[in-house]
């Protein structure tokens, strides 16, 4: 089976509410791509319905070239981990990881090796309902690699997860790929994704964004811009200005410029002989990239949450 | 089924296992059978070994015969006071009420009979009165015969009686109770409303022995005063006034094997929490995403949990009801259940075998029908409170019911399947053993039906 999720033309509501609005995007093997969006923005159907569990109003979204449903062992083609909290408190981790691996005719050998492989082999024995959020973020990727599936899906996996944990599952997402396997993970967090993601896909109000590269996507919310920083303010935004520059001033020392290159920057300042602390093309971290992006997006926009994306 | 429905069964199997607190829920299943069960068999009592055999009560115009002969009569009209009421010839050892008799008789909706001793009771034709009725005794073989000329007799049944060279030889008219259960809050009551037979005789002989001039009695305790009952002649024609039943009595009609099983009502309700939660803690955490992610053919799914389910509950029900059955009996023993009036029964008898693996039947089906209403509701409190309400208010309120609105629920409600525990056959039955089970069985089928059609459009 090849190692993709297509996802086309996917769209989703329940009653009123528009979850999934025309999502188009490929998830191609070996590489991580993040699914991220702000909470609502419908990362979460999208998974349900490429795992079938839901069914799309318009669209499809096929699994290695089939619907999900036509799997006859998906646990061996698709692996997911959906809500960390959807295990049976009562259950011992390890008969929770049995009856999946029943379910596959999976061999139950193979549960010892996943219990290892997320680090639960001392708790595999104690019953579910008293794990932490991290040991059930733990147990749930133990679920999904049951069946050494070729596509991998996590839903929000970090959240619960120690600092440890955090650098954990980083590594284990990119040994995941570089065995040539497909994963998507989401977040709502860029933050999250910055050092573990290849490829991005960005959707807000279930409609896609972004479909690109982590490179491609900070360059461009990068843009051309550079920051100045001298005592001369006025003097200096006066000056590049008339060079054919737009000038913002961010603060009392700092201006913003666009339009020119730092070395012809260099060159106007020199020119006037006006000193300065500090000349740097902006690179944009990932999450600047992304709140730019998803500033219209956001369900539950707040002033709070604009004037804070401006600060940057 | 295939190889994959197999890996179905096997992990549901394992998700029942593994969850201590449903192991358990059976367990207390079994428990509350088997402990309750014992606790009701061991109040009460009965007083049917004491109790009179056989009710032996008429009006009978008579006079003695010897040795062989015949006693013939043409019963001219007969009152309809009851189905069974009875106008006929008999030859009877004596007055004295229960002794040895044969007797050929015609009843209002039931025929013609030939009964003999409270335990022989042969059907003639369908006729009613007016008809010829003759009984003749040939040493100890007492033949009845009946006729509609007088001339061209049909022989109904004969018996080997043995009974003194001199016996009573007549006419008789009987009439039994007509029962009447009044049902009220708290208790049954059943009693008999006594009812007056009346009926005409003409042509009347006995021949054997010397002729003799005809009496009339009452054969045991009449219900009614002897102004009522009684016989007049008047040229030939006899009148006769009759009340009572010659038949043997019924010793006892507690069902003792149904009545081992009543502790089922309340272990039935922690089958009913167990089946349900099998089904809605999945639903309740999400976690029938995992299950159908794992297994995308829902309807499957469904199955196999039903499978387990009603697997599982099918041996705890058989130790349940196999060890309220063990426990109970030698309770009922103990407070006066003894032959002849109740004879011993043992386990791997036919018919409290029937009860014993349909009890657990019934409890398996229930699980299954518990699974099905819980994957439609998946919601656990509704769910359980539903079945529960089904299968306890109609026990709480079936006294107070009117008889045949009871009984009608008992038909048509899933309650019916309890009655595959029941051995005999009373006033109060709503349904045979087998159709009670299916009615159960059948609302079963229709919610895993609705689940399985319902899992499969809904997304999970």
């Amino acid at each position: 089976m090849e190692a993709t999720i297509e996802v086309n033309g996917l769209r989703k509501r329940y009653g009123r509410t528009v979850a999934v609005d025309g999502l188009s995007f490929t998830v191609q093997p070996g590489q991580v791509t993040g699914f991220v969006g702000p909470n609502g923005a419908g990362k979460s159907t999208t998974m349900r319905v490429i795992l079938g569990l839901d069914a799309p109003d318009e669209g499809t979204a096929l699994v290695g070239g089939q619907p999900y449903r036509m799997l006859r062992v998906p646990l061996c083609h698709v692996g997911a981990l959906l809500d960390a909290g959807a295990i049976h408190p009562g259950r011992r981790a390890r008969d929770h990881l049995l009856w999946m691996a029943h379910s596959n005719g999976i061999a139950t050998a193979r549960i010892n090796e996943v219990i290892e492989m997320v680090g639960l082999t001392s708790a595999a024995r104690r019953r579910a309902g008293g794990y932490s959020l991290g040991m059930r973020q733990r147990l749930g990727i133990a679920g999904a690699l049951l069946g050494d599936p070729p596509v991998l899906m996590f839903d929000e996996p970090v959240n619960g997860l120690d600092p440890e944990g955090i650098r954990w599952i980083r590594g284990l997402l990119r040994s995941l790929a570089a065995e040539g396997r497909a994963v998507l993970v989401s977040s709502h967090l860029m933050s999250e994704l910055q050092d573990t993601a290849d490829h991005l896909v960005v959707i807000g109000r279930g409609r896609l964004i972004a479909d690109t590269t982590v490179a491609a996507l900070v360059a461009a919310a990068s843009g051309d811009r550079v920051v100045l920083r001298t005592a001369h303010r006025t003097e200096a935004m006066t000056a590049l200005a008339s060079a054919g520059a737009t000038v913002a001033a961010t603060d009392r020392e700092a201006v913003t410029v666009t339009g020119l290159p730092a070395e012809r920057i260099a060159a106007v300042l020199g020119e006037r002989g006006l000193s300065f602390s500090e000349l740097a093309a902006h690179r944009a971290t990932l999450e600047e990239a992304y709140m730019e992006l998803t500033r219209d997006a956001v369900e539950f926009n707040s002033p709070t949450v604009r004037a804070e994306a401006s600060d940057e | 089924m295939s190889d994959r429905f197999g890996h179905l069964v096997r992990a549901e199997w394992t998700k029942f296992r593994s969850v201590r607190r449903w192991v358990l829920g059976l367990l207390i299943a079994i428990g509350l059978t088997v402990v309750l069960s014992t606790l009701f068999a061991s109040v009460g009592g009965t007083d049917a070994n004491s109790a009179p055999a056989v009710a032996d009560r008429f009006h009978f115009v008579h006079q003695p015969m010897t040795g062989d002969g015949s006693v013939v009569a043409r019963v001219s009209g007969q009152e309809p006071s009851h189905d069974w009421a009875k106008a006929g010839v008999m030859i009877k050892q004596s007055t004295a009420s229960g002794s040895p008799y044969a007797a050929i008789l015609v009843t209002p909706r039931n025929g013609v009979r030939f009964q003999a001793d409270f335990r022989t009771d042969i059907g003639g034709s369908g006729r009613t009165a007016p008809l010829w009725l003759k009984l003749t005794r040939s040493g100890t073989t007492i033949t009845g015969y009946e006729s509609a000329d007088g001339t061209t007799w049909t022989e109904v049944g004969s018996v080997s009686l043995s009974l003194p060279q001199t016996v009573e030889a007549g006419m008789f008219v009987a009439s039994p109770e007509i029962v009447e259960i009044q049902r009220q809050f708290g208790g049954t009551s059943i009693g008999g409303r006594p009812t007056l037979g009346r009926a005409t005789f003409d042509n009347a002989s006995v021949s054997g022995g010397e002729p003799a001039k005809w009496q009339h009695e009452d054969i045991g305790a009449s219900m009614f005063t002897s102004d009522e009952t009684g016989a007049t002649e008047s040229g030939g024609t006899f009148t006769v006034s009759g009340s009572g039943e010659i038949i043997r009595l019924q010793q006892g009609d507690d069902d003792l094997i149904f009545n081992s099983f009543t502790g089922v009502v309340f272990g039935l309700m922690a089958v009913i929490v167990v089946a349900v939660l099998f089904i809605t803690s999945e639903f309740k955490r999400g976690m029938i995403r995992t299950t159908f992610a794992a297994s995308p053919r829902r309807g499957r799914v469904l199955v196999a949990k039903a499978l387990v389910i009603g697997l599982v509950t099918f041996v705890a029900g058989l130790a349940a009801t196999a060890g309220a059955f063990l426990l109970s009996q030698p309770q009922f023993r103990a407070n006066g259940y003894r032959p002849p009036a109740y004879p011993y029964v043992h386990l791997f008898d036919g018919v409290v075998m029937r009860a014993v693996v349909g009890g657990a039947l019934f409890l398996a089906l229930l699980a299954v029908l518990s699974l099905g209403i819980g994957a439609i509701l998946r919601r656990s409190a509704g769910a359980i409170a539903l079945l529960i309400a089904i299968f306890i208010v109609p026990q709480i309120l079936f006294g107070g019911l009117p008889l045949n609105v009871a009984l009608w629920v008992g038909r048509v409600t899933p309650v019916a399947g309890l009655a595959i525990m029941q051995t005999t056959k009373r006033w109060d039955t709503a349904i045979d053993p087998w159709p009670g089970l299916g009615v159960l069985a059948g609302y079963a089928a229709l919610a895993m039906g609705v689940a399985i059609w319902q899992v499969r459009r809904r997304d999970a």
